[in-house]
């Protein structure tokens, strides 16, 4: 089975054009445009009318393109976006699996009169209340089009009153529960890591792939970024490092050669390596490769969104 | 207040049972039980050879008072239980436990086993070991599935890792929700939950005894009483860091002494500065600047931890005791040249 690499998505309110503009520049693995938070509702009419321009836009550089729906507007907003360049949309506040059903039942409408793939739009659920939580493997198993979930911190500390900060973590119970019953169901955990849900600006390179890493660390799969300068940490942090890479080839050539000898744990630098580590090792050097799988192919689309580049591409919106 | 469990476990050596080194000598290593292991430890090509010495490597390894345990493997079930439940045998360990039904399966095929090879019904014991995302969520049904389920834990280690595509050895606790979960679940359902608290280790070794220690150590004070590791050098510093310490029986009794005083009071709790009390006396607390601390509240679930304590302190010894008359009953059976 391939391995859906998408480390690092950045959010991109659909309403700033400039931002739009840029997206396909950024490395990023997707790219989402938001219609909620970052896009007052007296100018959504406006910014729908060019959003299948602007889905267009932010794929170039082969970043995959999400559309973060309103709640209320899951329909009008994904008519809008729909068109061969959208991957999937983002449904915030999502609570119950009713909400993801019906988001399913929309989609599949849209891809018929649309002409698009039956079943190819992907739904990812925003996880933003308790009861969001608490539900949520009913709400990841709706629908087949869930393959990535994600809790946006920020909005869950708003709804519990939560104030964030670095001395205390709040959400270790709602990202253990995320992580858990994402894999369970093979679907992947996505988030921001604790405080990140409030950070909005530019850190330094070296603390966030600390944070990405981190996150990497309790099950995540990748992470949305509010800031462009994120995104290539957090590549990094998602792809296995060389060093990795070379300790998993050793423990790998080890352990043929335990098997060889009859025994399947052997000890290799003060550690015992047995089926599970093996196991673990053919993992780690698959996600290399496919990583730099997808990374080639987001460099190809950006030499060539670049060779055909137009600075007077008029903005958008 | 922790469970106490039928056989403790203390200690444990997990071992491949086709390294005939391993199982000769495990007798005198002083465990509570030995983990004969048919599964990641054994190359594939071997499983079959290694199944069937299980039932003669049981007498081996617990002549020395350990109690015998196998670890089967998940996709080899029927084939390795029919192997390996024999007379002498405590506990099969099923790894990667995901659902009830697994459990029932396998509580039907020892029952039946039990039957034609002259074992006690119910004998022997199911450790299920959760070490996928899928097991965690379905934590209660599997404990609950089985009343031969005594020994429930997991959730951490190599395969739940890998499960999650964390890394081990990070520095923090990547595996909290999901220990937590699977502890719950095993205290909900009244048997013994198989875990630990998280203490850092970022070298991965399997033989520290002064992490062995810690991690015992801090085990038994959050309440777990199993243990158990790979290699012999963490044998010792586990028991050890199982045992309550004399200062901590000492005040465990004086607990115990003050609250029945407070029961004739018709009080229901008092707080005391141990740093105001006879440090030459006996029972006395433990010094002011202990990790229980300074002043102390002396109440029925203060009383009810100072008893487990020492009903804890008591199942050590007789099974101390027990160990070490076994090995004395080996090494004069080989002084007289006779077989044990």
């Amino acid at each position: 089975m391939s391995i859906l690499v998408r480390r690092s998505n950045l959010v991109v309110p659909a309403v700033q054009s400039r931002m739009v503009v840029r997206s396909w520049m950024r490395h990023a693995d997707a790219v989402t445009l938001d219609l909620q938070d970052g896009t007052p509702a007296a100018e959504l009419s406006q910014v729908r009318s060019t959003l299948r321009q602007c889905v267009a836009l932010a794929g170039k550089g082969g970043a995959q393109v999400f559309v973060r729906v309103n709640a209320d507007f899951v329909y009008a907003d994904s008519n809008a976006a729909i068109g061969p360049e959208l991957t999937g949309i983002v449904l915030p506040g999502v609570e119950s699996a009713n909400q993801v059903a019906e988001a399913d039942g929309i989609l599949a409408d849209l891809e018929k009169i649309h002409g698009v793939t039956r079943g190819s739009l992907e739904i990812t659920p925003s996880i933003e209340t308790a009861a969001g939580v608490w539900h949520i493997r009913e709400i990841i198993t709706a629908s087949p089009r869930v393959r990535q979930v994600g809790i946006d911190e920020a909005a869950l500390a708003a709804s519990l009153g939560i104030t964030q900060s670095s001395e205390h973590d709040a959400f270790v119970f709602a990202r253990g529960r995320l992580c858990i019953e994402a894999t369970a169901a093979g679907v992947q955990p996505i988030a921001v890591a604790d405080p990140m849900g409030v950070q909005t600006g530019q850190i330094s390179h070296e603390t966030m792939t600390q944070i990405a890493t981190d996150s990497r660390n309790l099950g995540f799969k990748g992470m949305v970024c509010g800031h462009p300068s994120w995104i290539d940490p957090v590549n990094e942090a998602y792809t296995p490092t060389e060093s990795l890479v070379d300790y998993y080839t050793q423990v790998r050539e080890v352990f043929a050669q335990a098997l060889a000898a009859g025994t399947a744990a052997a000890p290799f630098a003060g550690r015992m390596i047995d089926v599970p580590v093996d196991e673990w090792a053919k993992d780690v050097l698959a996600m290399s490769a496919a990583c730099a799988a997808r990374d080639a192919e987001k460099q190809a689309a950006l030499a060539a969104a670049e060779a055909s580049f137009d600075s007077s591409i008029p903005v958008i919106g | 207040m922790a469970s106490t469990p039928r056989r403790l476990k203390r200690s444990g050596l997990t071992m491949p049972v086709v390294t005939p080194r391993f199982i000769n000598n495990a007798w005198h290593r002083g465990c509570d039980y030995i983990n004969m292991d048919l599964e990641d430890s054994v190359p594939p090509r071997l499983k079959d050879v290694a199944r069937n010495l299980i039932r003669e490597s049981i007498p081996v390894v617990n002549k020395g008072g350990a109690d015998a345990v196998c670890r089967i493997n998940h996709d080899l079930m029927e084939a390795d239980l029919n192997a390996v439940v024999w007379p002498g045998l405590m506990m099969v360990n099923y790894p990667k436990a995901e659902y009830a039904h697994e459990i029932e399966r396998m509580d039907g095929i020892i029952t039946r086993l039990e039957a034609e090879r002259g074992i006690r019904p119910g004998t022997v014991e199911i450790g299920a070991n959760i070490e996928t995302a899928v097991g965690v969520a379905n934590a209660y049904e599997i404990v609950t599935a089985s009343s031969r389920v005594m020994d429930f834990g997991g959730a951490a280690g190599y395969d739940m890792s890998r499960d999650l595509g964390v890394e081990m050895f990070v520095g923090f606790d990547q595996f909290v929700y999901g220990k937590g979960e699977v502890e719950l679940a095993a205290r909900a359902a009244g048997r013994e939950p198989h875990a630990a608290p998280f203490t850092p280790n970022i070298t991965g070794s399997v033989s520290d005894p002064d992490r062995a220690f810690a991690e015992a150590d801090a085990a038994r004070k959050c309440g777990f009483r199993i243990g158990g590791g790979l290699h012999p050098a963490v044998v010792e510093p586990q028991i050890r860091g199982f045992a309550a310490t004399d200062d901590e029986i000492s005040d465990a009794m004086w607990v115990i002494q003050e609250y029945r005083k407070l029961d004739r009071t018709g009080e229901t709790w008092l707080q005391v500065d141990v740093a105001s009390v006879d440090r030459e006396g006996s029972p006395r607390p433990m010094a002011a600047d202990s990790y229980l601390g300074r002043h102390r509240v002396i109440d029925r679930y203060e009383a009810a931890r100072a008893e487990e304590l020492l009903q804890w302190r008591s199942l050590c010894q007789e099974r101390d005791r027990e160990k070490a008359e076994a090995i004395a009953r080996v090494n004069a059976a080989e002084a007289a040249g006779s077989p044990s």
